[in-house]
Order: C-alpha cells, then sequence, then structure tokens
C-alpha cells in the first residue's frame, strides 16, 4: 500500500494561501493496517490541532474503519476469510473543523448505526460488551451523512474543532 | 501482550504495558487479563497510565474483566490518560468503574 499523502500540492503563493493540511490513503480493511493508518494520521496533523481533537479523530477513525474490517464478508468460493474489503480515508483541515471522507468496497451499513442512538441498556449485573461503537461516532462528529453507490458505502462527516481552537 | 503483576496481599497491582487497546488486540488483552484476574479471586487496581489509545473493543474488554470479577471485588482503574478517559466518560461506563488518579492511590489506605 503506497501512502499517498499530499501536503504541498500547489506552487506559488495563492496557492500556499489556500493550503490546509490533509491526509489521504487507501488500506485493505484489516486491524493491524487500521492501527498503523491512524498512528500516521496522528503524525500528520500532530501540531496543526489540539491534542483533544486529535484524540476524538483518532477514536472516530478507528470504529469506523474497524467496524468495515469486522464485518468483512466471507469469501464466495473458498471457505474461511475472503479478501478484505478497501478503504479509502481523506481527511482536510479546515477553519471550524476536520472534514473526513471514507469509501469501502465492504458490506452495506445496516440503516440503524445512522438513526440517532442511545447507548445500551445499563444493567448492572448484565453490562453491555459492546454497542458503543455508533454511539461515539454519532456522538463526535458534526454532518454526519452516508449513502451506498453500487458496491461503495460512502460516508463523511467532521470532527469540529474545540471552542478555544477554531481560527 | 505483557502484564506486570504484583500481589499486594490485600489487592492485585497490574500494570498494562501496552500502548493502545484497540480492535487489533482487545479479544487477546480480554483473555489474558480475564485469566489473571480469575485465578487471583483478588480486589485489582489496574495501572491504565501507558495507554495512550482505547477505542469501544477495548472498552468492550474492559467491561468483559469487570464482568468475571464477583461485585464485591473492585476493579479500580489507575491513571487513566485523556483519550481512555474520554471513552469511559462518553459511554456513561465512569459510572461502573471506580477512576483513580495513581497518587492518590500510593497513599497508605486505612
Amino acid at each position: 500500500m503506497t501512502p499517498t499523502e499530499r501536503s504541498d500540492p500547489g506552487i506559488g503563493n495563492r496557492a500556499a494561501t489556500l493550503t490546509q493540511p490533509m491526509f489521504h490513503r487507501v488500506l485493505n480493511a484489516h486491524p493491524l493496517t487500521v492501527r498503523d493508518t491512524l498512528q500516521d494520521v496522528r503524525h500528520r496533523f500532530r501540531g496543526e490541532v489540539s491534542d483533544d481533537t486529535l484524540g476524538r479523530l483518532e477514536l472516530v477513525l478507528a470504529e469506523v474503519m474497524n467496524n468495515v474490517a469486522e464485518h468483512a464478508p466471507l469469501g464466495q468460493a473458498a471457505p474461511g476469510p475472503g479478501p478484505l474489503p478497501v478503504i479509502h480515508l481523506c481527511i482536510v483541515r479546515h477553519n471550524s473543523g476536520l472534514a473526513c471522507a471514507l469509501t469501502d468496497d465492504g458490506v452495506s451499513l445496516p440503516d440503524d448505526c445512522l438513526l440517532p442512538r442511545s447507548l445500551p441498556d445499563m444493567v448492572a449485573d448484565d453490562l453491555p460488551e459492546g454497542g458503543f461503537g455508533w454511539f461515539l461516532i454519532q456522538d463526535l462528529t458534526q454532518a454526519l451523512c452516508y449513502y451506498r453507490e453500487e458496491s461503495r458505502n460512502y460516508l463523511a462527516f467532521s470532527i469540529p474543532f474545540a471552542q478555544l481552537e477554531a481560527s | 501482550m505483557q502484564f506486570i503483576v504484583e500481589d499486594a496481599e490485600s489487592h492485585l497491582n497490574i500494570k498494562v504495558t501496552e500502548s493502545r487497546i484497540d480492535a487489533a488486540i482487545a479479544t487477546l488483552f480480554k483473555d489474558k487479563l480475564r485469566e489473571i484476574v480469575v485465578k487471583n479471586r483478588k480486589s485489582v487496581h489496574l495501572d491504565m497510565g501507558s495507554v495512550d489509545f482505547m477505542d469501544s473493543s477495548g472498552l468492550g474488554a474492559m467491561i468483559a474483566v469487570r464482568k468475571s470479577l464477583p461485585e464485591n471485588l473492585a476493579l479500580v482503574l489507575l491513571a487513566l490518560t485523556p483519550n481512555v478517559e474520554r471513552v469511559f466518560r462518553l459511554t456513561r461506563m465512569d459510572s461502573v468503574f471506580d477512576i483513580q488518579p495513581l497518587t492518590a492511590q500510593k497513599e497508605p489506605r486505612e
């Protein structure tokens, strides 16, 4: 997988003043590849945004990409896992936050992931061990939108800056 | 995966040495830690100071470990870093675990 980060797309003053840091990568939906990618995202935006924003970004991206990995379709011909879905990830810094777009060729997203979520029921002697992922995604993002076109999922959202951080 | 385990008579001190509890290792983390706490049957003080990232699968692993201990035995989480504390807080799981700063724990407890 070749990293395709581009931080200096333009030459000349006009382009330079409009440049915002961005990150773009195509990766296999595998938990270890997701982990490596998250560390590269962190490295890319460190110093550009606050640690708090970086932490929220990393958590949301982990939840989204690990969902794709976890729900990878099984192989049709042979038993066992099929080829991994491929995720395209793009992040651009805007004035008010980080705009993120992800596409993947994994299974379609169930409708209820995007419906307003509450936390799973807390029963003291039988606490839920899952069901937190989409709650966290919805809680930490703004303008979350999803559509599916042919065999690909498209998900876009923004991670807002903390109030003091917006520039 | 390594845990540094120290038996302090009244409870078990366990230090997590992994820097990330994420989907790549959550199941292994849960199985290993559960094995340690179930075998010892004591309250557990878990030092999380080295963990700088945890996602919902990591949270699920922590909840599974909590559930493997009887209710009368505490699972105290020490020295949560901001990214880890955020996950407990947003999911309201900070009400289920006993979360304390590391320094307070160093004091002798009466």
